[in-house]
């Protein structure tokens, strides 16, 4: 057992060991590939963008006024005014507030509660995997819009967090499905009963061994429910349920649709908010094939990791001269 | 723990060394009900300290299940029906989970078939060290790790691939990795389910080196579980040779090489060539093993044994109906036949 004592502080191999949690470690993965690289800047610039709102706004969203109704494009109105005269551009802008909230809400809650009930149902089976597929097939059945009508007619506020709820409370059921299916799958690979006779707790087993194989699925499952939670919001307005009062894309998008002004020859009020909701949702699509790479090592291309943030966003050639060195 | 056994022919450890394992009529069965399945039926083995116990049979006669129910890892459908797993004195079955998850790694550990699924495709090796130990000891990750460094130089894998991916490491890597894994507690035992399968023999033949090495240095007992006899000849102090679900011979490795009682042992003996000696014809066993959902009645080897025919009536009709029981014939040495019982040892 000579060989077995070793010096801890000379260790040469041990200063170079970067830990799975440490931030930059999957942050640098991130920008590392140019897909999700480009990813993360489009949703870094919406986001700021919603932060900055109030600053670049150049009216009230809602302002009411017949003088500037119905105008085009042009430098005094950047996306065009509505048929009342509001500004597009304020709305959209402080539209992306509202919208990138709910989504991010809507998707992180449904996300959460079908990943944590879909796998621990699938790695504990027995009564848990039952009560949790019969709730997940019971909202499975129930339709969603109706669902929402009923809720939002009974629930006093129709505020933002009141929808985030209703959203999750539709969607959870479908992920929890699907990331139920993959656990399965995953539970009865060797390397999870090896860390069963490696003696950790079946928390220990569900959070750190088999989630993170399912981050890359657990992420699509945020993106599609952010998608739907936007659309979703401009179909209750449709119907009148919505929170008129609100600021956001699919409100705008609402109003062009009432006012038809397509018909009109008016593109405007229907292309910038959905412009913006398909910049958002293609920027969080992109920033998928990075988060790809860090559920599966295997799509890691090759080279060391480069932590030097503006060598990263130098792009590609930078980027590559520095990581095949 | 000084390496001094000599190298070569195995060393049974000291005589009246602790009994560390026993499994007594272990009987597991998959489902319930009508439909069990018994995979396996009334195993009884016995492991002391430091010494290798070879468990050979053919493919689903129940060797894999008699490791998980030792590790208790059964997963549903399976569970233990009936027989107890006795660890130094203690009986295992029934206890509490958090009970069970402390002894396992800290007193069993468990080198699985295969390398490919054993570890984690997403986390470094490093990292699966770091969780291992921590599930069991209050250590730093920074020490586990210059542990885990430290293991992995025992088995002769540079210290620094801590930090690679299991895709970034070979087969042989990949398992000498776990074999490292299944040391870094020092547990008294340690379970090789077919620890060298999916490797070439060369990989094999050094990996099963590095083990014995390791079991002479450390003084850990084992329990070698293959399909392969040849290999637990020359490694394994101790044999049980199982089939369908029982144990029917079990002796001193050098005994049963030189004298097999049970005709199953013999016709695994015959079915692979001596490296030396005269060349002899290879027989193997013929027809396949049964149906454990229904086993045939009597010997289960019957009806592939070629002492069973119906001319020796009286002999035929206790080998159809009556089930043979392990019995001692010789220092250490049992078997479950007929035969045996009749005509005695030959």
């Amino acid at each position: 057992m000579a060989q077995a004592e070793f010096s801890l502080p000379s260790s040469p191999f041990k200063a170079r060991v970067p830990s799975r949690l440490r931030l930059p470690g999957w942050f640098v993965l991130l920008l590392r590939n140019p897909k999700s690289r480009l990813g993360l800047l489009m949703v870094a610039f919406v986001i700021v963008v919603a932060l900055i709102a109030p600053l670049i706004s150049v009216s009230d969203p809602n302002g009411f006024s017949l003088l500037d109704a119905r105008q085009a494009p042009s430098w005094h109105h950047l996306f065009g005014t509505t048929d009342q005269g509001s500004d597009i551009f304020s709305q959209v802008v402080v539209g992306a507030r509202r919208s990138l909230l709910l989504g991010a809400a809507a998707g992180a809650l449904a996300t959460a509660v079908a990943a944590i009930l879909g796998i621990t149902a699938a790695y504990t089976g027995g009564i848990v995997d039952e009560v949790v597929n019969f709730l997940a097939n019971v909202f499975l059945t129930i339709p969603p819009i109706p669902l929402l009508v009923v809720m939002s007619g009974y629930l006093k506020t129709r505020g933002l967090w009141t929808m985030v709820v209703v959203i999750a409370a539709v969607l959870w059921a479908f992920e929890a499905r699907i990331l139920r299916g993959q656990a399965l799958s995953l539970k009865s690979r060797d390397f999870i009963l090896a860390s069963k006779a490696a003696g950790e707790s079946t928390p220990r087993i569900v959070f750190g061994e088999l989630m993170p194989n399912m981050i890359s699925r657990i992420a699509a499952a945020f993106v599609l429910v952010f998608y739907i939670a936007l659309l979703v919001d401009s179909g209750l307005e449709f119907l009148g349920l919505g929170d008129m009062g609100a600021t956001s894309w699919g409100v705008t998008i609402y109003w062009a649709q009432v006012n038809s002004t397509v018909l009109q020859g008016e593109w405007w009020p229907f292309l910038f908010p959905s412009l913006a909701l398909s910049f958002t949702v293609l920027g969080l699509v992109l920033l998928l094939a990075g988060i790809d790479e860090l559920s599966n090592p295997r799509l890691r291309t090759e080279g060391r990791p480069r932590r030097h943030l503006l060598a990263l966003l130098g792009g590609r050639a930078l980027a590559r001269a520095g990581g095949r060195a | 723990m000084s390496g001094a056994a000599p190298a070569g022919a195995p060393v049974l450890p000291k005589g009246g060394a602790e009994t560390l394992l026993e499994l007594r009529g272990l009987a597991v069965e998959y489902g319930t009900g009508e439909g069990a399945v018994r995979a396996v039926d009334g195993v009884d083995l016995e492991i002391r300290s430091g010494e290798i116990v070879g468990l050979a049979g053919e493919s689903g006669c129940g060797k894999s299940t008699v490791a998980n129910a030792a590790m208790q890892i059964l997963r549903r459908p399976a569970a233990i029906a009936a027989g107890s797993v006795v660890f130094q004195g203690e009986d295992l079955v029934g206890r509490r989970e958090e009970e069970l998850r402390r002894y396992r790694w800290r007193n069993v550990s468990m080198v699985f078939q295969s390398a490919m699924n054993a570890l984690n495709p997403v986390m470094r090796v490093g990292d699966q060290f770091v969780d291992m130990m921590r599930a069991h000891e209050r250590i730093s990750k920074r020490h586990a790790l210059a542990e885990a460094g430290e293991l992995l130089e025992l088995v002769g894998i540079d210290p620094s691939r801590i930090r690679a991916y299991p895709h970034e490491l070979s087969g042989g890597m990949r398992q000498r990795v776990i074999i490292a894994m299944a040391l870094a507690l020092q547990p008294e035992l340690v379970i090789l389910d077919e620890p060298t399968t999916a490797l070439d023999v060369v990989v094999q033949r050094e990996i099963l080196q590095q083990v014995q090495q390791l079991q002479r240095e450390r003084g850990f007992a084992v329990l070698f579980i293959t399909h392969d006899l040849s290999l637990l000849l020359e490694v394994a102090h101790r044999i049980a040779i199982m089939y369908a679900g029982e144990i029917v011979e079990r002796a001193p490795a050098a005994q049963l090489a030189s004298s097999p009682q049970h005709p199953y042992t013999k016709g695994l003996l015959r079915s692979f060539p001596p490296l030396s000696g005269p060349k002899e014809r290879l027989s193997g066993i013929p027809g396949a093993p049964p149906d454990l959902a229904s086993p045939p009645p009597g010997c289960r080897f019957h009806p592939r044994c070629s002492n069973c025919s119906p001319q020796d009536e009286a002999l035929y009709r206790r080998q159809t109906t009556e089930r043979p029981v392990l019995r001692e014939i010789g220092p250490e040495h049992s078997v479950a036949c007929h035969l045996v019982e009749r005509d005695g040892v030959t």
